[in-house]
Formats: C-alpha cells, sequence, structure tokens
C-alpha cells in the first residue's frame, strides 16, 4: 500500500512542477491574436488583445512573412499549453483528493 | 494515471515509433518502471508484473554512446507538447503531462554527478550508479512493429533489488523491492529461475567491478 502512495504522491509532486512550468510557459508567450485586413489592396494587420474585458485592436501595420508565423506558431502554442495546464490542474486535484483520502482513513 | 495495463497510451507509442523511426530506439535502452509492461509482453502472458508505474520514461543511454545518426529529440517530440527541462548544463528531460521522458547514463565512480553531454540527440543525461548493469545484457521485445531494448530480466529485478537498498524514500524503496521480487518470482514461475544465478554476466561483482559493497548491498 506504501507503494501506492509513493507513487500518487510522486505523481503528485510531479504534475505541481509541471504546472508550474507550463504557466511560464504560457506567461511568456506573446499576448494576442494576429488579424489581417486587406484595406485598399494592402495586408495590414492588427493584434487583438483582451484589455479589461474588452478585446482592442492595436494597429501593427504591414509584417513580415515570418512575423505572421512567430504569431500564429504562439496562438497554436498557447491553446496547447493552456490544454495542459487545464489537465495538470485536474490531475493535482485528483491526486490531493486522493492522498489525503487515505490520510483521513488512516487517521481514523 | 489513465492508461490501461492492455496497452500504452497513445502519446508513449508515439514517442517510441518516433524515436525508432529517427534511428535512434535501437541504441537507447528502456529503463524504470515502464520495462514492466513489455516484459509482460515478453512473458507472452506467462507471468503477469504489476502495472504500478509513474509517469517517468527512461532512456539509457549506453557508454560510450553509439548513435549512427544525430537527432535533436527535442525538436523530434516538440509538436507533441513535449518541453525541455533546461537546468543550467542544458535540457536533461522532456516533459509532457501525461509523460515525462529523462536520459540516464552510467556513472562512472563517485563524484561523476554532473550531467554528461549527449551532442548526437540534443540533450544531456543524468548520471545514476549502477546503470551500467543494466546495459550489460539486454532483451529486444517487439512491440507493434517497432523493437524496444530492455535489461534483461533477471538484470533488471537484482538491480531493483539492489537500490531499493539505497532509496531514502520509503515508498519508493518498497516499490523496487515489490517489482525486483515480482520478477524475480515470474522468472522462477517460467522455469527461468537459473538466469538469476548464471555465473558470470548476472553477476554484478565480476562483470562490472563495482567491489564487495555493491554485491554485498544485494545479500544484506
Amino acid at each position: 500500500m506504501d507503494s501506492i502512495k509513493g507513487v500518487l504522491a510522486e505523481e503528485l509532486e510531479n504534475s505541481l512542477r509541471l504546472l508550474k512550468q507550463r504557466e511560464g510557459e504560457l506567461a511568456r508567450l506573446p499576448k494576442g491574436s494576429l488579424v489581417a485586413k486587406k484595406i485598399k489592396g494592402g495586408i495590414f494587420h492588427y493584434l487583438a488583445l483582451r484589455e479589461g474585458g474588452k478585446v482592442r485592436f492595436h494597429y501593427k501595420g504591414k509584417l513580415a512573412a515570418a512575423e505572421v508565423e512567430k504569431y500564429q506558431e504562439a496562438k497554436k502554442l498557447r491553446k496547447q499549453y493552456a490544454g495542459h495546464v487545464s489537465e495538470l490542474k485536474r490531475q493535482v486535484k485528483f491526486l490531493e483528493r486522493a492522498l489525503h483520502e487515505r490520510k483521513r482513513k488512516r487517521a481514523a | 494515471m489513465k492508461e490501461k495495463e492492455s496497452a500504452p497510451p497513445d502519446l508513449c507509442l508515439e514517442v517510441l515509433r518516433r524515436l525508432d523511426r529517427a534511428g535512434v530506439l535501437e541504441e537507447l535502452v528502456l529503463v524504470g518502471s515502464w520495462c514492466t509492461f513489455f516484459y509482460n509482453q515478453h512473458f507472452q502472458g506467462g507471468a503477469r508484473l504489476s502495472a504500478l508505474r509513474t509517469r517517468d520514461m527512461d532512456f539509457l543511454v549506453r557508454r560510450p554512446p553509439r548513435f549512427k545518426k544525430d537527432v535533436r529529440v527535442g525538436e523530434l517530440l516538440k509538436d507533441l507538447g513535449f518541453l525541455p527541462d533546461l537546468k543550467d548544463e542544458g535540457c536533461v528531460s522532456l516533459s509532457h503531462p501525461d509523460l515525462i521522458i529523462d536520459f540516464l547514463i552510467a556513472e562512472r565512480g563517485r563524484g561523476d554527478a554532473t550531467t554528461v553531454a549527449i551532442p548526437a540527440l540534443g540533450i544531456r543525461a543524468q548520471p545514476l550508479r549502477f546503470l551500467d548493469f543494466l546495459s550489460s545484457e539486454t532483451i529486444v521485445v517487439n512491440y507493434r512493429s517497432f523493437d524496444i531494448r530492455l535489461p534483461h530480466p533477471a538484470n533488471f529485478a537484482l538491480h531493483k533489488l539492489i537500490v531499493s537498498g539505497r532509496r531514502p524514500k520509503v515508498e519508493k524503496a518498497e516499490k523496487d523491492r515489490l517489482q525486483g521480487v515480482e520478477l524475480v518470482d515470474a522468472l522462477f514461475k517460467l522455469g527461468r529461475g537459473d538466469e538469476l544465478s548464471s555465473p558470470t554476466n548476472r553477476n554484478p561483482v565480476q562483470s562490472h567491478q563495482h567491489g564487495p559493497t555493491w554485491f554485498e548491498r544485494f545479500l544484506v
């Protein structure tokens, strides 16, 4: 039984460490979503950001393909990391509950 | 945590598949508790080992590393959501919410505690004691069209029993001991008990010059 508890405790430690790591990565990614608008035949970019509950568009002008790709990649990663954060929070909740439950039973 | 014993999770298989396609899997030895799943395959249902394991997937890099190609493992697995765990000296593991991949290497002598660069993989491996005992004799298990190299079950079992005595955490020591005992039991059930005592290659004292303390730890 101790080994099961040990595995759960180790996994809780892992989940907490990974959660911290992913949240850090998420915070480091450039924020916002790039929106392209065609104006008089030219493509101009705006960065859509949520600020104080409102979506605001910041003019970025004409951007190089590499810059556009950087924002697209960040958007993709943000989605992926947000999913990871959510999964890790679920794991932490489950593991904490499992370990506390065992402690409670032992105390009883 | 979600996987069933009948199959490893898709992510684990995808990692193995990519390492295999990149031509590096054959040079790595899978160690750690994931081995028990593949030993169950190796025993073909003749014995059933416990599915108790963490999400760590440990790969042992043999000394000297013999990779035929240079593969950036971090890049290879990046799109699956793996992130490198960067320390001052470089990447020592790759982590995903469901799987943590660690690279290990046998420690040579006491104090060889810093990580070892594996340029062919673009990572650094963590040296640990007695791992050369695991890579000294290996078996290959074919699983879903790729070959996975594992320590010989007898070596794995003896190694687990030895390291269980060195663990500072009681729970980890208990898990190692249980895995070792379970595997020894399985070998005897399968009529392969003699493999545990075959003279030279399984005797850690003779084959690896770890000195008497290594073997004594097992005997105590």
